[in-house]
Order: C-alpha cells, then sequence, then structure tokens
C-alpha cells in the first residue's frame, strides 16, 4: 500500500553567505566574544499539509524557488523537515540528481551494481536485472570502461537505465526527461509511461504544463514555499498559466 | 538503535561493494599490490632498525616486530581519522540522493582501513615467529576480540572526524597536526619503559591508545596472553568513544546534507 501524507511540513535552510566556517575561525570568534558569521535562514518550506493516496498522481508546479525539488528531496528522506511530521509508505523510488553519484574509477557493470544495491537490491536479484540494465543503456563495450572516461550523455543514460529499472510502489520525478541524444529520449519516455502506470503512486515535478494536465490528477501549486492551491489539474493549470500570462505580457 | 542497525544491515551489499571497490584500487587487484602497500611501513621499521640498534643499541631481532606491530597500528589509526574526515565527502551523491544511514560512510573508511591492519600484523606475526619464535596459539586466538574492538574504536573515530569536517573544514588540517604530536607522545618507535619513570608515567597512563598497543604487543612480540585488565581498558576506551560517536551522531545526522 503506497501512502504519503505530510503534516504541517516545514523545511529551513540555514546558510553562511561566506562560504564554510572553520574551527580557527570558530574558536578565535566565541574567544574575543565576536558574534560568529551571520547565518541566514531560508524557509524553503512553510507548514504544508497534503495526503496522497494510492493510485494518484499529483503534480508540483511553480516558479523557480518555489520549492517544488526540496519537496521531493523531503518526500524522499533525503532532507528531514525542520518540523512537522512526513509519512512516505511504499518503496520509493526517485529520479533527480540521477547523474550523480557514480564511482568514476569504477567500470560501469560495478556502478550498476552500487546504484542498484543502494536502491536494495541484493546480488540474486541484481543478477537479473544486470543485463536488462546493460542493454537498455546501450552502451555496450563503455561498460568495460571507468565511468570517468564517459561523457555527460552516457552518464546520463546509464543512471536513468539503473534508476527505471526497479519496482516502484512510489515514484517521485523531477523533470529527467531532457537526457541523452534524441533517440534515447524517446526510449526514455515510453519507459517513463510504463514506469507511470506500474508505479502504485507518483509525484512529479515539471514545467510542462501540458503533460502535467495530462499526465496527473491533481496539482499541488507552490510558492514561496507554501502551498499555494491544490486540486483538479485542470483547474489548477488554467489558474497558473492565468496568473502567468499578465507577468509575460507585461515583460514582453 | 536497533531499527537503525538493521539499517545498516539492509545496505550491507552496498557498503561492501564499496569497500571492495576501494581495496581493489588501492591494491590494483594484485598480490603485489598488496606487497606494495606494505613496503612503506616495512621501510620505516627498517629505517627505525638501523637508527636505534645503532644510537640506542636496541636488538634489531626483537626491536623490529615491535616497531612494526607499533607502525601497522598507528597506521590504522591515522588512516581512520584523516580519512574518516573525508567519508561524507566522499559519500556526498549517494547522500544526496538516498537516505542510507550515515553511518554506513564511516564504515566504509574503517573496513578498508582494517584489512590493510590485518595484513601488516600478519607481516609482524610471521616476522615476530621467525626473529623470536613467539608461537603461542592462544596468544594468537585473542588477536580476533583484539581486532573487533580495534574496528569499533577506529568507526568512532572516523565517525567523529567525518562528522567534525562537515561542520568546521579545516578538521583534517588541525588533526593532522595533533596525530604527529601524538605520534611522540605514544611509543610506537620507542619502548614504553622510556617514559616508565619520571614524571613522565601519567603520559602513559592517560594515552588512550596505549592498551590497543599493549594488546597487540603483548601477543606478537612477547607472545602471551594478555591481562584481562588490559582488555577491560580497551573495553572502555571503546564504549566511551561508540557512545560519544553515538551521541554525536543522533544529534547531528539529519543536518550533515545541508552542510555538505
Amino acid at each position: 500500500m503506497a501512502r504519503i501524507e505530510l503534516n504541517d511540513v516545514s523545511l529551513t535552510f540555514r546558510v553562511r553567505p561566506n562560504k564554510h566556517m572553520t574551527l580557527k575561525e570558530f574558536v578565535l570568534k566565541q574567544m574575543f566574544r565576536k558574534p560568529t558569521q551571520p547565518v541566514m535562514e531560508v524557509n524553503a518550506l512553510r507548514s504544508v499539509s497534503f495526503t496522497v493516496e494510492q493510485g494518484e498522481r499529483i503534480g508540483l508546479i511553480g516558479h523557480n524557488g518555489a520549492g517544488k525539488s526540496t519537496m521531493l528531496k523531503v518526500l524522499a528522506g533525503v532532507y528531514q523537515p525542520t518540523s512537522g511530521r512526513r509519512i512516505v509508505e511504499g518503496r520509493i523510488c526517485s529520479l533527480f540528481d540521477i547523474s550523480l553519484g557514480f564511482e568514476p574509477e569504477a567500470n560501469g557493470w560495478d556502478n550498476i551494481a552500487y546504484r542498484s544495491y543502494l536502491q536494495g537490491e541484493t546480488p540474486r536479484t541484481i543478477r537479473n536485472k544486470i543485463q536488462e540494465i546493460a542493454e537498455f543503456s546501450e552502451l555496450g563495450d563503455f561498460l568495460n570502461m571507468p565511468v570517468r572516461y564517459y561523457s555527460a550523455g552516457m552518464l546520463v543514460r546509464l543512471a536513468f537505465s539503473i534508476a527505471t529499472a526497479i519496482e516502484p510502489e512510489v515514484l517521485l520525478v523531477d523533470e529527467v526527461l531532457g537526457a541523452g541524444d534524441l533517440a534515447f529520449q524517446t526510449k526514455a519516455r515510453q519507459r517513463m509511461r510504463e514506469l507511470m502506470e506500474r508505479a502504485h503512486l507518483i509525484v512529479m515535478v515539471s514545467h510542462d504544463l501540458m503533460s502535467m494536465e495530462e499526465l496527473c490528477d491533481r496539482i499541488v501549486w507552490m510558492d514561496h514555499g507554501r502551498v499555494h492551491r491544490i486540486g483538479p489539474s485542470r483547474e489548477i493549470v488554467a489558474a497558473y498559466e492565468q496568473a502567468a500570462q499578465p507577468a509575460t505580457s507585461q515583460a514582453a | 538503535m536497533g531499527g537503525y542497525s538493521s539499517a545498516i544491515w539492509r545496505c550491507r551489499y552496498f557498503w561492501l561493494s564499496l569497500v571492495k571497490m576501494d581495496l581493489h584500487a588501492r591494491y590494483r587487484g594484485s598480490v603485489l599490490g598488496m606487497g606494495w602497500s606494505l613496503l612503506q611501513p616495512i621501510a620505516m621499521t627498517m629505517i627505525f632498525c638501523v637508527v636505534f640498534s645503532q644510537i640506542f643499541h636496541e636488538d634489531a631481532t626483537e626491536y623490529a616486530p615491535f616497531v612494526l606491530t607499533g607502525l601497522a597500528f598507528w597506521a590504522y589509526t591515522q588512516f581512520c581519522i584523516l580519512n574518516g574526515c573525508l567519508c561524507f565527502f566522499q559519500g556526498e551523491s549517494y547522500i544526496r540522493q538516498y537516505p542510507a544511514p550515515m553511518a554506513i560512510y564511516p564504515l566504509r573508511t574503517v573496513l578498508g582501513a582494517a584489512f590493510h591492519l590485518v595484513l601488516a600484523l600478519g607481516v609482524s606475526v610471521v616476522l615476530a615467529i621467525i626473529t623470536l619464535h613467539t608461537f603461542h596459539l592462544g596468544a594468537l586466538l585473542t588477536l580476533v576480540p583484539t581486532l573487533l574492538l580495534l574496528l569499533m574504536f577506529g568507526w568512532g573515530l572516523s565517525l567523529l572526524g567525518g562528522l567534525a569536517t562537515v561542520f568546521f573544514r579545516d578538521t583534517k588540517h588541525l588533526a593532522e597536526v595533533g596525530l604527529q604530536i601524538v605520534f611522540y607522545l605514544t611509543p610506537i618507535m620507542y619502548r614504553p619503559r622510556l617514559l616508565q619513570h619520571e614524571r613522565l608515567a601519567w603520559l602513559l597512563e592517560w594515552n588512550p591508545l596505549m592498551p590497543f598497543l599493549s594488546l597487540l604487543r603483548c601477543v606478537i612480540v612477547e607472545g602471551h596472553v594478555p591481562s584481562p585488565i588490559l582488555f577491560a581498558r580497551a573495553i572502555i576506551i571503546v564504549g566511551v568513544l561508540l557512545s560519544l560517536s553515538i551521541y554525536a551522531l543522533s544529534r547531528l545526522e539529519r543536518k550533515i546534507i545541508f552542510y555538505l
């Protein structure tokens, strides 16, 4: 049973404007009772509450910096909320930052294994999948080469093939489809569609309003870390487009 | 606690394969590579042997396993602390994608170091058996609990080093300076008895590395079973260090990602 429940979730980043603190600086400032570097607080999410039930597809829209990606990371459990409660039931598959997290010195095959283990596979379950992942990535002999020598596009191919090879219950997607060359993009879209059919619950972030309206049942419109509106996708997309219109025409 | 340990266990394939990869990279997948990486402690031992047998009139046959054991232990401690400082940065891209328990990243560091420690101690044991004929199976078996204690000890050190570096970036630099000092305060290349009299005895009493060093040397160099008091001391030190690590981790684990 897949289910998401966010209850009054807030997340505050504490950012130091001048790079990182050193121990030397800390001790000296403490000794002379000078204030340490000021900390800027960024309220990335402010008391967000919503529930997603099994079978639902949710889209997140909003301006850049509205908190969409942060929200996905909270859902994935990568960021812990500063306050409030996050409940996510079901096996999570997250498709964001996927081209990160390779061991540069290891070859493609090994990297497939590391990534899959992290996603909860075991040597037994991986045996059947590894061939399938390799085939989907179409990297062929390159898989015997250290990942260090891969081009950005090849890395994305590999990452996408691994990340989408699992059976997800909760699928979290952050606009990953602009990946690889044209042929691979078509394939990736196809795979995403299959994945979405199998997943029990989806939360996705995209700026492509057309496909969002088509794919999602409900849409959450985020603004400055808050849930601005939440409702049926057609209604919210229409309202969002309307809100964006005057601003764009003024700019033009 | 139980839940956390089982989370570590659940992703065992992940960290074990990373350890394997680290070792592979270090030894280039060959037996010769292993010998290569042992060259450094062996060369150091030879230098110390020549110098100490000339200046302090040490008997080189007894001194060689003594100093090799000390150096093996020292290299382990140093590696755990210094590479531990980097452990969360090393795993940053994984941390950014998956909510795996943070303790696995220092664990990766420690397991790599422990493998090397076992190799180096193996050379010490063989050397001691050849030069000193100190073969005592019962005593050698006590190396198993000692190594387990050292594993916990190293895990704690790496974890604390890693956490400190995430919040204060100059920790590694300071640790390097600190380790330099500790190296000379700890009887690694000289005999503990040099500190035993005079006003320096407290240095031995309070040095948290001493129980481990004594446990190893007692078995390898002297060839007898160490006294339970030594074990008790080592257990207390590991206990204190681990409590500290667990406390720090429970307070800071969720914040790590925001400081990377």
